[in-house]
């Protein structure tokens, strides 16, 4: 008699929430960095300080990333905004 | 009541049966389809709600609604499955409900392409372990990273 066992077990999610605004760089940057990089907690000690090192440099890359989107974004609204007449919002946007 | 962490049973079945198709991609499907992946979805459901290895489709009872939430929940954008070493596994991109005011303890991943026999063919129950509420913010599922003991749905 021959059998093939498979296991098929789901993974665990994190839920994140806000309360009165959306989330900022830093949590969006931690977060896609997570999903880049997993480090093992039994990994060779000169690797995993390698790859600390490069989740580290990855986090404040995306930050700056996201900070360059969500300013660059705001430049978008800002202008449908005056193009549509609605100055007052145009000019919050802008110094946010 | 209760909301219980599983792989759907009916869904182990239907992998066998060649049902569920997770490749990245546009593209309808049924039950029987090749080639192009099927849409995925995600919906969240109160502490009141009995999902569980049992959960075979999509339901509405005790489904979550509020400020930013639509009933049947966000469509998800799925990673073609890869292998790591001698486990198969696939992943979604993180999805969120903005400017959402919720509460919700579970959620149920499930199939919005099955259509022939079971419609929104159940894939698997997420516990997060209490309730998790937004307030006029976001409501996030982070998924985990995609290897081949932590993925979200991983064949070993």
């Amino acid at each position: 008699m021959f059998s093939v066992e498979v296991s098929a077990t789901p993974g665990s999610v994190n839920v994140q929430t806000t309360e009165g605004r959306g989330m900022n760089s830093e949590e969006i940057a931690a977060n896609a960095v997570a999903k880049i990089i997993s480090i093992s907690d039994t990994a060779d000690p000169i690797i995993k300080a390698q790859a600390e090192a490069f989740r580290e440099r990855m986090y404040w890359v995306i930050v700056a990333a996201c900070d360059q989107s969500i300013k660059s974004d705001r430049t978008t609204l800002f202008n449908l905004f005056k193009t549509n007449g609605h100055d007052d919002m145009a000019e919050i946007l802008r110094t946010l | 009541m209760a909301i219980d962490q599983a792989m759907c049973t009916s869904f182990k079945q239907e992998i066998l049966q060649g049902i569920h198709n997770f490749t990245s991609g546009s593209g309808g499907g049924t039950t029987t389809t090749t080639g192009s992946g099927n849409t995925f979805k995600i919906a969240l459901y109160t502490s009141s709600a009995s999902l569980g290895a049992g959960t075979t489709a999509y339901t509405t009872s005790n489904e979550v609604s509020g400020t930013g939430y639509t009933a049947a929940g966000n469509t998800l954008t799925n990673v073609t499955p890869t292998t790591s070493s001698t486990t198969a596994l696939t992943d979604f991109a993180d999805t969120t409900w903005s400017s959402s005011t919720i509460t919700a303890r579970g959620a149920l991943i499930y199939n919005s392409s099955t259509t022939a026999g079971t419609a929104n063919r159940a894939v698997v129950v997420l516990d997060f372990g209490a309730d998790k509420t937004s307030t006029s913010g976001d409501f996030t599922i982070q998924f985990p990273a995609a290897g081949a003991s932590t993925a979200i749905i991983r064949i070993a």
